[in-house]
């Protein structure tokens, strides 16, 4: 096991340095950030003095081992339009997202797994289909839409939730928390269910599908035909040897959703990591991009690992040599 | 017994009169279509950070009202001894929000703060600037390299800090951390989330009506109309074109629109031997453009036509010009005298996500060059790249907009329609590499012209030699500056025309 996590992390650091290659490679086509650090009016030499004194002279390869070697020491840079430390301006977004994410996984765990049950048990019943018929709006509706909608059903039209913002926060320590408040989470309740959208749906397909594979298997009846309990039956037999691929899914699931909530951050002018990267790229602001995308992958990949550690723990059968 | 009654209730009442105090303050939350970059005055010179910074920060002077009144802010007086000089009598008894007294030596603090890239993006300003001499605490002489003739236009929009406390802080807590002498003071700024302003009582104009401001910035559009329509925000920016009808729809809401300083025009290059060399050629692909139409049916009626790029308020406007008109018959028979009865192929280029329908304008500007016979590749980028292209200089033909936040139409003529002369720092945003010498002459006459009537009629002059005899550019339209609020809350807001938010000018 040790060995194999070792050999992640190995795997892992080799895909973080093909990372950041990318990004510097496409930064090459992504226009100049020089040109407005320097002012609308700047003369050439001026735009060229602004180029110097922020490294961006120097060829594309020296700048990238100057900011290999920088990020290896912990300094990512210093955001070039709001002149303070990137990762600092990243971290600070970071509660806000991780809290929209969280909620987010919980939601489409529980009613995708509970209702692929639901569906799988009676295929056939007509709030199977309807749920089903849901679960395909849920996977084809483009996010940007779900929010508009609902931001319009539910905060224009019903007045009852508010359409944007994080609302009433806490400080807890260094984390800045809308959970511990009735109108921080009464915010929350739009965008997280617009993230969950896409997410319930494909769990509740995964699970459906493995459910309804599993239930024809013969230990299911063997379990039956002892006369154990439904619920033994459909959780402890069934459900849990479903569950691998669901948490798998999931966890991918989680670390895109803490990474790329860029949409359901922007229409609800949600102040996560999201909404912080659209601006970045609109402005062209190098240093924010590349740590927002290296701190993306670190996620997504440690997520991997923890999942492929759960697998384990869920199924010990399961060996890693 | 009864006197403890009496007592109490007079308790509880002062008790409920000082409650009643504050509640009666007032306060007004805002939500904004971009936000702010720092609290850094010298870091962003683009106006949507510089309508952040006017509130916590003074220039030496100010603009007010309809159209952009140079007038004293924490200079009472401005001179200008002689070609090179500009002198400045300071305000008296300002203080700034950390106590510190406003003299001089701030003054010279900021100025030479401008021309240091690490924090500045009025590079071209602090870099002009020779020397900064304090005669006293009161008055202070600032001399440039070279005669600026629009120098003391620009006041408004340099902001003075306080020497110590900059000095003092570290430089991370001063770009999150406005200390100046405006009408507001900065409470919490929590990025993404809102900026949230209190009122400067000592502010050396009078207090502002407004005691707090809470600025949400709301970067979709869609967003943000909902968040007005839900009650949430009371004054909302940047109103999109396309969400203009459900506005005024709305019982509970008010369209404030502004006539827009800027001007959207299209820029040719003139390389020899190319079609757009010909005078001809140029006039044809004027004529072609039916801009009544673009107004109408791309900007939904929120512009207006223009003929030439500075508007009314601006030196260089000139009264006289008016656009050619439409009459794609006369510009396919201009195309053939020119030796083109054929059309010829050109690239057009613009921004997608600058400018009120800047990528619509552009397809509908190739759709009525196709009908006189010229094949339009579009090309159209977002800005971060699309400028870039600008300031290399390699483009054909392409849509860019334009004000010049000084008023004066010299130094936009200089960067965008001089030859390209990295030397000189001239034309740096002529983008399609248009050059003219006769008109480079002229305008580099005007570089020395103080006296203001001369100046007005040489650029006047200028602009009617870029607009009708070389057509330099393509007119297009102004934009309108469209904003909504909360009917019959008596909110007073007049915008302005540089579409800064100010919220010492707005009342309820």
């Amino acid at each position: 096991m040790l060995t194999y996590i070792l050999r992640r992390l190995l795997q892992g650091v080799i895909v973080l340095l093909a990372v950041s290659l990318i990004c510097f490679v496409i930064f090459r086509y992504m226009g100049d950030p020089v040109l407005t650090l320097a002012g609308r009016y700047a003369t050439q030499d001026q735009i060229q003095e602004v180029r110097k004194s922020l490294g961006l002279d120097q060829p594309t390869y020296v700048q990238y081992v100057k900011f290999l070697w920088n990020a290896a020491h912990g300094n990512f840079g210093k955001s070039y339009v709001s002149r303070v430390p990137a990762l600092g301006l990243i971290l600070e977004r970071f509660p806000a997202t991780f809290e929209l994410a969280t909620c987010a996984i919980l939601i489409s765990l529980v009613f995708g797994v509970g209702f692929g049950v639901l569906v799988a048990l009676r295929p056939y019943a007509w709030h199977s289909r309807a749920i089903m018929a849901g679960s395909l709006g849920g996977i084809s509706m483009p996010t940007f839409l779900t929010g508009i909608l609902l931001i319009m059903i539910f905060a224009v039209y019903a007045g009852i939730l508010p359409p944007f913002g994080r609302g009433k926060t806490v400080d807890v320590g260094f984390w800045r928390t809308g959970l511990l408040t009735v109108d921080g989470i009464r915010h929350l309740i739009l965008p997280a269910i617009t993230l969950s959208t896409y997410q319930l749906a494909v769990l509740l397909r995964l699970t459906r599908a493995g459910m309804r594979e599993v239930m024809a298997e013969e230990y299911i009846k063997t379990a039956w035909a002892k006369g154990l309990s439904p619920i033994t039956v459909i959780v402890k037999h069934a459900l849990r040897n479903v569950l691998i691929p669901v948490v798998t899914m999931a966890g991918l699931q989680f670390g895109e959703l803490i990474a790329f909530a860029i949409v359901t951050e922007t229409i609800f002018q949600w102040p996560g990591m999201g909404n912080l990267l659209l601006t970045s790229i609109y402005e062209t602001d190098q240093p924010v991009i590349v740590t927002y995308i290296m701190m993306a992958a670190v996620i997504i990949i440690s997520i991997n690992i923890l999942v492929d550690i759960f697998y384990a723990v869920l199924n010990p059968k399961i060996r890693y040599d | 017994m009864k006197k403890l009654a009496w007592m109490t209730a007079i308790a509880l009442m002062t008790a409920a009169l000082v409650a009643a105090g504050p509640a009666a303050a007032k306060s007004l939350v805002v939500a904004v279509d971009s936000p702010p970059r720092m609290m850094n005055p010298h870091g962003d010179d683009s106006d949507a950070g510089l309508s952040f910074m006017a509130n916590f920060f003074d220039g030496l002077l100010q603009r007010k009202g309809e159209d952009g009144k140079l007038t004293p802010a924490l200079a009472v007086k401005w001179e200008h001894p002689d070609a090179l000089s500009w002198k400045f009598t300071l305000r008296k008894g300002v203080k700034f929000h950390n106590g510190n007294d406003f003299t001089a030596a701030d003054v010279k603090f900021s100025f030479e703060r401008l021309g240091s890239p690490e924090v500045s993006e009025f590079l071209n300003t602090g870099k002009q600037i020779t020397a900064i001499d304090v005669i006293d605490d009161y008055t202070v002489v600032i001399k440039t390299k070279e005669p600026i003739p629009w120098f003391a236009n620009n006041m408004h929009q340099i902001f003075i800090m306080d020497k110590e406390s900059t000095e003092a802080r570290d430089p991370g807590d001063v770009m999150i951390k406005p200390i100046g002498t405006g009408a507001y003071k900065l409470q919490e700024w929590v990025k993404g989330s809102y900026v949230r302003l209190t009122a400067n009582e000592n502010y050396w104009e009078g207090a502002p009506p407004i005691q707090s401001v809470e600025i949400r910035p709301i970067t979709e559009s869609s967003t943000r109309f909902a968040a007005l329509a839900s009650g949430k925000v009371e004054i909302v920016t940047g109103i999109p074109v396309e969400l203009y009808e459900p506005v005024v729809k709305n019982p509970k809401l008010e369209v404030v629109s502004r006539p827009a300083r800027r001007s959207i025009f299209l820029a040719l290059g003139n390389k020899a031997g190319s079609p757009m060399a010909d005078i001809r050629v140029r006039k044809a692909m004027y004529m072609a453009i039916n801009e009544d139409e673009i107004i109408e049916k791309i900007m939904r009626g929120h512009a207006a036509p223009a003929a030439q790029i500075p508007d009314v308020p601006t030196v260089g406007y000139n009264p006289d010009l008016s656009r050619l008109p439409y009459d794609p018959a006369t510009a396919k028979k201009l195309l053939a005298e020119a030796g083109y009865p054929d059309g010829f192929t050109v690239t057009l280029s613009g921004p997608n996500d600058r400018y009120v329908q800047d990528e619509k304008i552009c397809e509908a500007v190739a759709k009525y060059l196709a009908k006189i016979g010229i094949e339009v590749n579009l090309d159209v980028k977002p800005k971060s790249i699309f400028f870039s292209e600008v300031a290399e200089g390699t483009l054909e033909f392409y849509l860019i907009g334009w004000f010049d936040g000084t008023y004066d139409m010299g130094r936009t003529y200089f960067k965008l329609a001089h030859s390209r002369d990295a030397d000189q720092g001239f034309g740096g945003l002529n983008g399609a590499n248009y050059s003219n010498a006769e008109l480079d002459k002229l305008l580099e006459s005007t570089a020395k012209i103080i006296d203001p009537e001369k100046r007005r009629q040489t650029l006047q002059r200028l602009n009617k030699m870029a607009m009708v005899e070389q057509i330099v550019w393509i007119p297009l339209h102004y934009q309108e500056d469209l904003y909504a609020i909360q009917k019959g809350q008596g909110i007073q807001f007049d915008p302005r025309p540089d579409r800064w938010m100010v919220y010492k000018e707005i009342d309820k």
